[in-house]
């Protein structure tokens, strides 16, 4: 029964499901947005609690339990420093890695991946053993080899998220060339005279955008959670910079007396990445014409 | 009137892991401008290579060994020889089986055009591209050519877009189209429009048309030469009545015997 039913679509829930993209894009990034907006303009305002020490006030609970204080909004942590303003900077900080270290492992990674899936031959042979090779190398070992050698400063980070991320990028990448390279347009355009790098840039990464914008959201959220993973191991984001992985890491041994210090960072990681995933998702659906409704 | 294409003495040979596979074999074929030529025969007999060794777009293991292909007294493809990127797109257009996957689905009909255009007419003007895009939708019976240029091809209905693909192998002006399969994805009503349009097309424009196909009957419709192919070479060849009423070779009776008829 079930193997037939999903085959009667309705015309009511088909003109619904490709009405749907556009919609949830703008749902989804308005959060995304309001978030980037509050985490970069709060603290232009100048309503941030001061982000200094106060030993007279360690751990003090969020103002809206008991024995909290509204003038630290998110509770203090074990230095009385205001979680509030803590948080707001610390996710500053982690919007710009998932940006960046989403960015350092798509470009290189969708730049191998198409040269390896268009041109074939040597070229690929050279880049999939690169990717295999890559992808063989547990991530941790890498990281903590990277940072053991050079310490820990935001492009090492770069430098270790662009490493960790390529891979899956240029194969990802590659696989979906390999398929659009093999449409008949392609053999068109060259039939057509096209040179190779005009069917590469405007032809065959246009008709990749579907893939390499998922790719980008996913990576934006490993980007986080990679860098979150590493903060936590104390090998990522080291004070006095804080991210909201080196909260949740600084936060972790507070668990049983002061949990908002970690409990804050740790769902707004979530939820960013979460909503970074789904808005991935939903442009995937929005970029290609013949999903979209006009 | 002197040839547009010959093909003479054409060898090609694809390089397989076992063992060669000879694809041509000493294929021989004239066209003069103003001319449609069939290329008929079933699959794998070698139509399709024949078609894409003249725009040099064989496959990287396949090589000409020996013969030559001339295009307007230029020898284009010959043995070590390839200057077929001087005519890809200029002197020859391509029009292939499928024109829902032989466009760019994420680009507008009128892009895709003016792309073409401005990569063979230099310094082309704007107003230029679209005089000329609209003309050779016009060319194509297309009666509101503004609103093809602006549609995306899965906006059109499959008669329409295999028009616009065909558009886009002429508006160019090329000398010669090679037409592959062009209306084997298509319906009957819609084919009979396609092959009347090449008709005109080939009477106006005084092109010289190949036209790769395996349907016999359509071939005798529209073709003014038949060159039956199989097994990789040109077992008859000759004016297309010609072929269809007396044919010399045992394979073309057996092809022609293969039709269904109404008796």
């Amino acid at each position: 029964m079930r193997a037939v039913s999903h085959l009667q679509l309705d015309p009511v829930s088909v003109r619904r499901a490709s009405r749907r993209p556009r919609t949830s894009v703008f749902w989804l990034s308005l959060p995304l947005a309001v978030t980037v907006g509050l985490v970069f303009l709060l603290p232009l305002t100048g309503l941030l609690p001061d982000a200094g020490q106060n030993l007279d006030a360690t751990r003090q609970p969020p103002g809206f339990l008991d024995g909290g204080a509204w003038a630290h909004p998110l509770g203090t942590d074990k230095l009385g420093q205001d979680v509030l303003t803590q948080f707001v900077s610390a996710g500053r900080l982690t919007i710009v890695i998932g940006l960046v270290g989403a960015l350092v492992a798509i470009v290189p990674g969708t730049l191998l991946g198409v040269l390896a899936g268009y041109f074939r031959g040597w070229v690929d042979r050279v880049i999939s053993v690169l990717i295999n090779a890559q992808l063989a190398l547990p991530f941790i070992l890498v990281a903590l080899a990277i940072i053991a050698n050079r310490g820990s400063s935001l492009p090492v980070l770069f430098l270790v998220l662009a490493l960790t991320g390529w891979a899956v990028c240029a194969r990802v990448t590659r696989s979906a060339t390999l398929a659009v390279r093999e449409r008949q347009f392609v053999f068109g355009l060259r039939a057509a005279g096209a040179s190779e790098t005009r069917i590469v840039l405007r032809h065959i990464l246009p008709n990749l955008a579907g893939t390499i914008v998922a790719l980008g959201t996913l990576q934006v959220g490993t980007a986080i959670l990679v860098e979150s993973a590493l903060s936590f191991l104390g090998l990522g984001v080291v004070p006095p910079r804080a991210s909201w992985g080196s909260m949740l890491a600084s936060g972790q041994d507070e668990l049983s007396q002061a949990w908002w210090i970690a409990f804050f960072p740790g769902l707004a990681i979530t939820l960013l990445v979460l909503l970074v995933n789904l808005l991935g998702d939903a442009l995937l659906t929005h970029h290609d014409p013949r999903k979209r409704r006009r | 009137m002197s040839e547009l294409l010959t093909v003479s003495g054409l060898t090609v040979t694809a390089r397989l892991a076992a063992d060669d596979l000879r694809l041509l074999d000493a294929v021989d074929l004239e066209l003069r401008a103003g001319q449609i030529i069939g290329v008929v025969g079933e699959s794998g007999s070698g139509k399709t290579t024949l078609a894409r060794a003249v725009v040099g777009l064989l496959e990287r293991n396949v090589r000409v060994d020996q013969g030559a292909i001339t295009l307007a007294g230029q020898t284009v493809v010959a043995p070590g020889v390839d200057r077929t990127d001087r005519i890809r797109g200029s002197a020859v257009g391509m029009v292939f089986q499928d024109a829902s996957r032989s466009l760019n689905p994420l680009m507008k009909v009128r892009t895709q055009l003016a792309e073409v255009l401005r990569r063979h007419v230099r310094d082309i003007t704007r107003a230029e591209v679209e005089r000329r895009s609209v003309e050779v939708l016009a060319q194509m019976r297309i009666t509101d050519p503004t609103r093809v240029l602006d549609s995306y091809p899965h906006q059109l209905s499959g008669g329409l877009r295999q028009r616009a693909a065909i558009g886009l192998a002429v508006v160019t002006r090329p000398a010669l189209v090679i037409a592959d399969e062009c209306t084997t994805a298509l319906d009957v009503t819609t084919q009979t429009k396609v092959v009347e349009l090449f008709r005109t097309l080939v009477d106006e424009l005084g092109i010289g048309l190949l036209f790769v196909t395996h349907d016999l009957m359509l071939a005798s419709d529209l073709c003014d030469r038949i060159a039956v192919m199989s097994r990789g070479r040109v077992v008859e060849h000759g004016d297309a009545d010609q072929v269809l009423e007396q044919p010399q070779q045992e394979y073309t009776r057996r092809l022609l015997a293969a039709i269904p008829s109404w008796s």
